[in-house]
């Protein structure tokens, strides 16, 4: 059987200095997932790039260690098989691997418990999978599922509510700096969707304006006008830094665009007014250094973790709640793919048996209706109906028992006892009890009052 | 000759004010330390420690010693302007850590001005009241600068080290640029105070006749240097921040040397 797996690495096994050595840029994603399902003994895979996680998603060819040769696969490709990369490599497999993408999806394995933005960025990758047709039925089941998951946790527990997403912290972490943020600059370095979410709760607290910045003008453009800000040419970003309090930086670069020396030069120029550096790109956009100029606050995206485990606390039980929803969703999970096989027999035997049922019982009731009857009388036809359902059930797997061999015929039997829970008597030679004459399954329930005059 | 006026013993009130500054210290630290349901017990010892010390400054001046009239009065004086600028700003803005910083400083202030030898007894002119008081008030409005200065640093160097579950970050109600500001603002109000009671000062020693090569004096123009410079620089090159809070607390600690010199000196007559 088609086993699903994880592997990746995330903000529980691994610092940002080795998750950005793992990290694939958006337009990688296609070219690797392909070269994974080509490659390697994978039939399906969905590739997740954040900056707090590198999962992929796959369903192992039967017989294959599909799991071991992506993990090898990833470090190989990232040219990062140094030993704190591969410890850092987690894979889990069946049971084990859907519980963790129900958990991700639903955000409990988020750096940011409840967090929704996780969920936004798995139907993406889920999205884009589908567009390079990597993704396939397996994966598409346990995502969906995934995503269903995710709905309840969110709708029925606690667990989104607070400030504890990477957009509210860039908000405290302002807040911590400026107080109210009235009349504050925000400016968005790089188009990435966590900044424009961040600058937009900034902007919605209070911050005046934003301003979007990014080496790809029409870029930025898009993501200003998504988000109500202005777009700003990347030439000018020295300018645009003199005069922004908030900085959100999110770029592709591999190599840091705020550098000390450029943070020298901007701090001069706003006369040492203090500025916020959210910087969650990985690779890290920002230099380290600039935070020992004063009035500069840089936080990259391992110091956000950090604000965050003061507000988890309260969340901590809601994710109780969570993870037990995450669990029982599983388990049905788990359920229904050992169950998926047997459903159609099961859905046609109900309504085989429905549609019998339905049928005599509408006659009976006909007949009710059209004649008066006394209590006794009536009482008598729906006893009669009652077997004639029975026996017409009975009719068809009596006649195939009787009519299969010895060997067959006592499993068949031996099935029997089991799905009805029957206990068998011991062969003492005599005869099958007969299905009355009127039983079976062309026989028309007779009239009652045409019986009461034959009886008279 | 002994004067009697300058060694009047302690009111209760004062013991009043001593305690409950000592009790409001202890329970603004665990109102920091979260528990928050003392806050109001909190504020209303500073406002008993407020009160109280104001009825002991009145009672000492049913009995003739003003304010101004030494330098130890003077620094009783400068207590009660701390503990109630810090009320005034309570009013306003959430400040558990400030008070965690004034409250200590009020009761030392205090208890030096209450307690310490009483020394020769001192014949003010006017002009040296005037001088004394202006100096006090200024030197007040100083201190009160150099507490948010201080907090600022504590706060300041919580966030560049990333000590988010610092106490001194617990009081979401006092960010850094306010604090800068606030302090900034002081500043100004309490440059122009305490230059007028510098040229007072000098005028006054002029009047007396003595040298001004007294080590106070000295240390006297450092503070006013300071705070000149400080606004000078926060002017011309907008220094803010971690600099100009260092700065703050630098003029500060000169004048309260200058306190500490005319304290002993007094004291040793």
């Amino acid at each position: 059987m088609s086993e699903l797996f994880v592997v990746g690495i995330s903000w529980r096994t691994a610092d940002v200095a080795v998750r950005e050595k793992l990290a694939f840029r958006e337009d990688e994603l296609s070219s690797v997932l392909a070269a994974v399902t080509g490659a390697l003994p994978v039939a399906e895979a969905v590739l997740l790039s954040t900056c707090n996680r590198v999962e992929l998603y796959g369903v192992a060819k039967p017989g294959s260690d599909a799991a071991s040769a992506v993990r090898a696969f990833i470090a190989d490709d990232r040219k990062a098989r140094s030993n704190d990369v591969m410890n850092a490599i987690y894979d889990h497999r069946g049971p084990a691997a859907i519980r963790h993408v129900f958990r991700v999806a639903s955000s409990l394995d988020s750096l940011v418990v409840g967090e929704a933005q996780i969920l936004g960025q798995l139907k993406a990758a889920y999205a884009l999978a589908g567009g390079a047709g990597t993704s396939g039925p397996v994966l598409a089941r346990a995502l969906e599922r995934a995503f269903r998951v995710a709905k309840r946790v969110r709708t029925e527990t606690t667990i989104a509510r607070g400030s504890a997403n990477v957009a509210s912290v860039a908000v405290e972490l302002a807040g911590n700096v400026f107080g109210k943020l009235e009349g504050k600059h925000v400016l968005v370095v790089g188009a990435g969707k966590m900044s424009s979410l961040a600058a937009r709760h900034l902007y919605t607290n209070g911050a005046e304006k934003i301003v979007v910045t990014n080496r790809s003008p029409e870029k930025a453009a898009a993501l200003a006008d998504e988000i109500d800000g202005a777009a700003a040419p990347w030439a000018e970003l020295e300018t645009l830094l003199a005069k922004a309090d908030v900085v959100i930086s999110s770029t592709g670069a591999r190599e840091p665009i705020l550098t000390r020396a450029l943070f020298k030069r901007v701090m001069k120029a706003r006369r040492w007014k203090p500025i916020v550096v959210i910087d969650i790109a990985v690779p890290r956009d920002a230099e380290p250094e600039i935070e020992k100029i004063d009035g500069v606050f840089r936080y990259d995206i391992d110091d956000l973790e950090k604000v965050v485990r003061g507000t988890l606390a309260d969340r901590a039980k809601a994710a109780e709640h969570a993870g037990a929803i995450v669990e029982h969703e599983a388990v049905q999970f788990e359920q229904w793919q050992r169950t998926r096989g047997v459903v159609p027999a099961i859905n046609a035997l109900r309504g085989h048996f429905n549609a019998i049922a339905e049928a005599e019982l509408q006659k009976v009731l006909d007949q009710l209706e059209r004649r008066d009857h006394t209590p006794a009388q009536s009482r008598e036809a729906m006893q009669r109906t009652i077997r004639l359902v029975i026996n017409k059930l009975l009719h068809q797997p009596t006649a195939a028992l009787r009519g299969s061999a010895a060997d067959e015929g006592s499993l068949r039997a031996s099935v029997l006892a089991d799905l009805f829970g029957l206990e068998l008597a011991a062969d003492d030679g005599s005869e099958p009890a007969d299905e009355p004459e009127s039983g079976g399954p062309s026989s028309e329930p007779q009239d009652p009052s045409a019986e009461r005059k034959a009886q008279a | 000759m002994t004067t009697p006026l300058l060694s009047v013993a302690p009111s209760p009130a004062f013991w009043v004010a001593a305690i409950a500054y000592a009790a409001a210290a202890v329970a603004l630290f665990a109102v920091l330390a979260g528990s928050t349901k003392l806050r109001p017990i909190a504020l209303a010892l500073v406002a008993t420690a407020f009160v109280a010390h104001g009825v002991d400054i009145g009672w000492r001046g049913t009995l003739g010693v003003h304010p101004a009239a030494s330098v130890r009065e003077a620094l009783g004086f400068l207590s009660w302007i701390l503990s109630g600028g810090y009320l005034l700003a309570s009013v306003r803005y959430r400040l558990t850590l400030g008070g965690v910083v004034v409250m200590p400083i009020s009761l030392v202030l205090l208890l030096c001005a209450r307690l310490s030898p009483a020394g020769s007894p001192e014949d003010f002119s006017a002009l040296g009241r005037i001088h004394i008081s202006l100096a006090t008030v200024g030197v007040g409005v100083f201190a009160l600068a150099g507490a948010l200065s201080a907090i600022y640093l504590v706060e300041e160097r919580a966030l560049k080290r990333k000590k988010f579950d610092s106490l001194a970050l617990k009081d979401k109600a006092a960010p850094l640029e306010p604090l800068d500001r606030m302090s900034h603002r002081l500043i100004w109000v309490g440059f122009p105070i305490f230059t007028v009671a510098l040229v007072l000062g000098a005028m006054w020693t002029a009047r007396l006749g003595e040298n001004l090569d007294r080590p106070e004096y000295a240390l006297a123009a450092v503070t006013w240097l300071s705070f000149a410079a400080l606004l000078v620089a926060r002017q011309i090159y907008g220094w803010r921040g971690r600099r100009a809070a260092r700065l703050t607390l630098a003029g500060f600690a000169t004048a309260l040397a200058v306190l500490a010199i005319y304290l002993v000196r007094r004291m040793l007559g």
